[in-house]
């Protein structure tokens, strides 16, 4: 596939990544179309962080290839920011700023990346908070909502920057289980709007309803990549199978 | 440096008490910060008050005061019974030594009241129920668990104390310890070269908290093998 | 041998008067130490060699060594070096107020940038990643997000660290300065009376160590209101 393509936002070609002399990344091709839902999963330590993470260079890649939007990643600061303010990203531990109240954890970064006035920002932010059904909460302190509130604030803080793509780090994994609903549901009425979303999770129920594609990565490599159906009820790898069989035996 | 030319010695001999006070008030801060915590930790008020008052009055006044309330104060104590059997004695004291030593372990040992009560403290409840959980006797959990758990929590802020301490030495030369700072000031007598005189005991203090300072690194290397991955 | 009740409430005023000489040693030293403090920090963590390395040096020999020594490498050693009494800022070295300023600011500041090193240090590397997510630049990170979560680490350490600056404001008293420790042991080289004097001057200290506690603490107040209140 040509990377030029106008309708493909993400386009990784050959990539590698190293920690050391541990090989993180192996030989990883991967298009991300406009639209698309791509979720990837995979046991602990298959270094599917870190391949959502080379996205937005929150780590460096040392081979291949990675292109965002037409950017291409390399050291060049300008590129960086050029993809960091096309991309979200919410982590798994939400990472509020836990000295702002919701609110400005939602305004700094259009007041300071995307140059909003006071009043812009403030509007933005409450538009994205009331999306995330929550804008009762907006001059709270981060640590005084439950950990499924700070998480969909995390999210309204990624789309304040309105961004063409949103990243999904593991989002729900250090929530408590009665918290995971209202996180998920955020995220399929973002799905439904039609944005571009990678997501890294061991939810399978979201991958079955959301995806249009599934990922399985195993030990830095992408093992196999499929509409979720064919993911689920026909899995080609023995490594998928054992996966599924693990994941969906409880 | 033909100005230091005879005083090497001088600076020796003051080295080995600089390090002779180090060592004596060391074990008393031990043995202060061990009977401060004791005091704080226990269910008896009136101990858990004084050692309070301990902590309070000796982390919150300047050492030099402490030094010389301990130093004069006991000379005018110990001239006072002196007096007693024997009229014409006009002045009788503490040794600096001995003074000096006394006075930096109590202040130090006021910190390392609170550190050990940290420690103690800081040891994860889980370990010691699941030590008596497992049968052990009070006796055997607090031998086996809470002194191994202990020493490394207190190691690294008992190695800043070490460092206080020595640091604290000089203040003796105040009230005449024959140490390096008290050599310095004699040597500047005769030569009239104070820069170079002082810079040398700043070398020798430098050492010594380097030596120091190693041998917490080398202590805490050695309590923490157990995190070291393994290879 | 009796404590002299008369002879304390006669001294404690006198010794009031050098309170002022106390509290400037206290502010000037400690703003202008801590001013030395962020450049020292801002050098250390540069990522340059050449910058960092002469700061790990200062922050090494100003905490390996005694204050005291440090206070007469400058007060008594400085002026043997024809440089320094050639200098401008001689008419400030020659006194023993500007001396006792430039000890503690040198000394307070090496203790300082290590504090806020290690406040620097203990944010939340996802909290950085975060930022960088949402686009935010290197400096806008180190302003918005690292500086405050980083100040709110460091305070409870760095209000420790003004009043160890407090109590070294005592050793002033080693170079002639009459702040309150010079006038009580010029009050008790005249009535030798170390209980009655040094005790008083010392609950003197107590309260400017609590009243300083307190003002931290209000502050730290004001500034963790983020924090989840107790449910």
């Amino acid at each position: 596939m040509d990377s030029s393509n106008p309708v493909d936002i993400i386009h990784l070609e050959n990539v590698n990544k190293f920690f050391g002399t541990f090989q993180a990344l192996k030989n990883i091709n991967l298009t991300v179309r406009k639209g698309e839902r791509v979720v990837v999963c995979g046991p602990s330590g298959s270094c599917k962080s870190t391949l959502i993470r080379c996205i937005n260079r929150l780590e460096e890649h040392n081979s291949g290839t990675i292109t965002v939007n037409g950017h291409e990643l390399t050291d060049d600061v300008k590129n960086i920011d050029a993809v960091r303010r096309e991309v979200g990203m919410v982590f798994q531990d939400f990472n509020l700023f836990p000295h702002m109240t919701v609110v400005k954890n939602l305004m700094l970064a259009p007041k300071l990346v995307r140059k909003a006035s006071r009043s812009e920002a403030y509007e933005t932010a409450m538009r994205y908070l009331e999306r995330v059904k929550i804008p009762e909460q907006a001059d709270k302190y981060p640590s005084q909502l439950s950990g499924g509130q700070q998480q969909r604030v995390a999210i309204a803080r990624a789309l304040c920057m309105n961004p063409m793509v949103m990243l999904f780090d593991e989002p729900t994994s250090a929530l408590d289980p009665e918290m995971i609903a209202e996180v998920l549901d955020v995220m399929t009425d973002l799905a439904r709007e039609g944005m571009t979303m990678i997501c890294v999770t061991h939810e399978m129920g979201f991958a079955r309803s959301v995806a249009d594609n599934v990922v399985f990565m195993d030990e830095g490599e992408i093992v196999e990549m499929n509409p979720p159906r064919e993911f689920f009820d026909n899995p080609k790898s023995e490594r998928t199978r054992l996966f599924l069989s693990q994941v969906l035996s409880y | 440096m033909d100005a230091l030319d005879g005083w090497w010695d001088d600076y020796f001999w003051g080295s080995v008490v600089v390090a002779e006070v180090f060592v004596v008030a060391l074990i008393l801060t031990i043995l202060f910060g061990l009977i401060g915590a004791a005091a704080k930790l226990s269910g008896n008020r009136a101990a858990k008050a004084i050692a309070s008052g301990y902590t309070v009055v000796f982390r919150g006044t300047p050492e030099i005061l402490v030094l010389l309330l301990i130093y004069f104060g006991s000379a005018i104590t110990l001239t006072a019974i002196a007096q007693i059997f024997d009229p014409e004695i006009k002045f009788v004291d503490l040794p600096p030594f001995w003074a000096g030593s006394f006075a930096i372990a109590l202040i130090v040992g006021s910190y390392a009241t609170e550190t050990f009560r940290g420690a103690f403290l800081g040891v994860a409840p889980g370990q010691v129920e699941a030590a008596r959980a497992l049968g052990l006797s009070k006796l055997q959990t607090f031998v086996h668990v809470r002194i191994p758990a202990m020493w490394r929590l207190a190691l690294p802020p008992f190695g800043n104390h070490m460092l206080s301490l020595i640091k604290d030495t000089a203040l003796i030369a105040i009230i005449g310890l024959e140490e390096t700072l008290f050599v310095a000031a004699q040597a500047i007598g005769t030569t009239n070269k104070p820069f170079t005189m002082y810079i040398v005991v700043g070398a020798i203090y430098l050492g010594f908290s380097t030596i120091i300072t190693l041998a917490v690194m080398a202590l805490e290397k050695y309590a923490n093998r157990h995190l070291e991955i393994a290879r | 041998m009796s404590f002299d009740m008369a002879l304390i409430l006669d001294s404690i005023p006198k010794m009031l008067m050098g309170i002022g000489l106390t509290l400037q040693l206290l502010f000037l030293s400690a703003a202008l130490g801590l001013a030395l403090a962020i450049i020292l920090l801002l050098m250390r963590i540069s990522g340059r060699w050449y910058l960092a390395a002469p700061t790990m040096a200062y922050i090494y020999i100003f905490r390996g060594t005694p204050i005291l020594v440090q206070i007469f490498i400058i007060y008594y050693g400085l002026p043997q070096l024809e440089f320094v009494r050639d200098s401008i800022f001689w008419p400030i070295l020659r006194e023993p107020f500007g001396c006792a300023i430039l000890a503690l600011t040198l000394n307070t500041a090496a203790y300082v940038s290590e504090i806020l090193r290690g406040g620097v240090l203990g944010v939340d590397r996802g909290l950085k990643e975060a930022g960088a997510a949402l686009g935010l630049r290197a400096p806008h990170r180190f302003i918005y997000i690292t500086t405050p979560i980083a100040i709110r680490l460091a305070l409870p350490a760095y209000s420790n660290d003004v009043i160890s600056l407090m109590k070294s404001t005592a050793l002033a008293s080693t170079i002639t300065l009459l702040d309150m420790t010079g006038i009580a042991r010029t009050i008790v080289a005249e009535t030798y009376a170390p209980y009655e004097i040094f005790i008083s001057l010392m609950a003197i200290y107590l309260i400017l160590t609590w009243m300083i506690q307190r003002s931290f603490g209000w502050v730290e107040k004001r500034m963790s209101r983020h924090v989840r209140e107790e449910v």
